[in-house]
């Protein structure tokens, strides 16, 4: 947030598939992970064998069926899950926990419900001493809060609000320390679909003019080609990599003027996606409908 | 739809809280207050006419107009207050010793999957095994002091507290354990701010059981463990000696005091946590 050019076009400074010599950000080598069950002593394997580089500014979407080992992904770029082999680095060094460069949005919001808006996100700020100075706090959150737009909020309880709003609080929470890296798991799985739609709008705004790299999860085969410069589909557990594929589609995508969503290229984008997932995009709606 | 498509309209006339001010009567407050007291006064009118009819013996149950005198004249020639006082205090400073115990051992146990494993059973089998059972060991070990009359009061309280205090870091979401790792914070910092004000109504919960608990320990210490005083020891004495209205004075008297301790931990469990229950409703 502090580095914000207002008037450029965000597509400009996107990493496309030809900067492929710029060292990723975030590698996964030959990364394989599971959880274990200790009672039946097997080992779940969520995903196999996976090999993927995040690109400095690059919004990558990660879709794939239910329990293809998304989210296993996710957490093992946050710190929350080890490897079994290969490994995770960031910025070339490798993975042994959480830490400060990267922040996270989670589906569930995982709001505290006893501390108002502004602590919430304070919360963000207060733990690692002397990551953000006391005096400069109060500023930051002003400005998280003016970015998802819940300026006036600040005193309101994460219960008082819609789920739309909750989720704001979280992305002002995950961007207020200005983290090099936004983890999102299915951050809009659980608002409804208009809220859903203004979301994704605004999310677009906000990550150009913060410039954050983006590691964003969904179900949503829509939703991934709108937001995302690349989409890495995943195939059923034991997930691997089936495709990668570029987004080449102008930003923003959000604009009154050109819906992007009639453009035949977003329609081929999308048929392809399809056939890629049809199987298992039927898996994932019943697991869906389960939950 | 409480959102904004553009989410840009923050603004003075958008304010956060949907509550406006509504006009009720001045007395409308006073309603409780007044069927309350309309209720327990028609209690005991018809306590004292069925008394008065003497549809059943006297020695049993008194009229509610001797009850009071009893009570007045127990307050007025220092019988009752010494043992009143002597069981309020014992009972508080068991419910205290046992917070400070139960509430920390609680919170380990529903943390550390070996801390649980180890001590378990002690506590679940405390926890099940009825009070009066330990009286005789205790007056074994201790006499009919006061010190066999609080260690009851703690048994029966402790155990109650550290349960619930258990179960309610176990219901702590995983996720919002996770956003405090994600934030930076330490193990400590996590137990600090997110388990502990999550588990605070669980806490509250237990100490409310230990309250009714360590109550039921502090008679049974007082009546069976025959120290010669408290409550218990009045009530002892007032069947011993045929006093029907002294009997019924003392049970007043414990229920007035059971009520407001529990009613009290319940005004605060509402403080404590308001999150809970609006976002229940």
């Amino acid at each position: 947030m502090g580095h914000v050019e207002a008037h450029s076009a965000p597509g400009a400074h996107r990493a496309t598939g030809d900067q492929a010599s710029e060292p990723a950000l975030i590698e996964a080598v030959h990364v394989t992970a599971g959880y274990e069950n200790r009672r039946e002593l097997t080992r779940l394997i969520a995903l196999r064998d996976v090999s993927l580089h995040v690109r400095r500014g690059e919004f990558l979407a990660i879709v794939g069926p239910s329990g293809c080992g998304k989210t296993t992904f996710i957490n093992l770029i946050a710190g929350f899950v080890k490897p079994i082999e290969g490994s995770v680095r960031v910025r070339g060094g490798e993975v042994t926990g959480p830490g400060a460069d990267r922040a996270m949005v989670f589906q569930d919001y995982a709001l505290l419900p006893w501390r108002t808006v502004e602590r919430n996100i304070r919360f963000a700020m207060e733990n690692r001493r002397g990551h953000v100075p006391k005096a400069e706090q109060a500023p930051r959150v002003a400005r998280a809060l003016e970015l998802v737009g819940l300026t006036g909020f600040e005193k309101s309880y994460p219960h008082e609000l819609s789920g739309g709003m909750r989720q704001r609080v979280g992305i002002a929470r995950a961007l207020v320390t200005e983290p090099e890296i936004l983890l999102m798991d299915e951050p809009f799985g659980a608002v409804d679909a208009m809220t859903r739609e203004a979301m994704q709008a605004e999310l677009e705004k906000i990550i150009a003019e913060t410039r954050q790299t983006v590691v964003f999860i969904t179900h949503s085969i829509d939703e991934a080609i709108l937001l995302a410069d690349r989409i890495v589909v995943i195939s059923r557990r034991p997930g691997t990599i089936r495709e990668i594929i570029d987004v080449d589609l102008p930003r923003p995508r959000f604009d009154e003027q050109a819906d992007v969503k009639q453009s035949p290229r977003f329609g081929e984008i999308r048929t392809h996606l399809w056939s890629l997932l049809a199987d298992e995009a039927l898996g994932a709606q019943q697991a869906g409908a389960s939950r | 739809m409480t959102e904004t498509i553009n989410g840009t309209a923050p603004g003075a006339e958008r304010t956060t809280r949907q509550i406006e001010s509504i006009h009720v009567s001045r007395f409308a407050r006073f309603k409780n207050v007044a069927i309350t007291v309309v209720n327990l006064s028609i209690f005991f009118v018809i306590w004292e006419l069925v008394a008065r009819a003497e549809v059943i013996n006297a020695l049993f149950f008194p009229r509610a107009t001797a009850m009071f005198s009893a009570l007045f004249n127990g307050f007025a020639d220092g019988t009752i207050w010494p043992e009143l006082s002597h069981s309020l205090t014992n009972f508080l400073i068991g419910l205290a010793i046992s917070a400070v115990i139960g509430i920390p051992v609680g919170l380990l146990m529903g943390a550390s999957k070996v801390a649980d494993l180890i001590l378990s059973p002690y506590v679940w089998a405390m926890t099940s095994l009825p009070r009066v059972a330990l009286i005789p060991l205790l007056i074994l070990i201790m006499g009919f002091g006061n010190s066999m009359q609080l260690t009851i009061i703690i048994l029966s309280a402790v155990f109650p507290i550290m349960v619930n205090c258990m179960a309610g870091v176990k219901t702590v979401e995983p996720s919002l354990v996770r956003a405090g790792e994600v934030f930076g914070a330490s193990r400590p910092q996590i137990y600090l701010k997110v388990i502990l004000p999550y588990t605070l109504p669980f806490v509250i919960a237990g100490v409310n059981q230990g309250i009714a608990r360590g109550l039921v320990g502090m008679l049974i210490g007082e009546l069976l463990g025959g120290g010669g005083n408290g409550l218990g020891f009045l009530l002892d004495k007032a069947g011993e000696q045929f006093d029907a209205p002294m009997l019924y004075a003392t049970l007043i008297l414990l229920a007035v005091m059971s009520v407001g301790l529990v009613q009290s931990m319940r005004w605060l469990e509402q403080r404590a946590a308001p999150w809970r229950d609006i976002s229940r409703a």
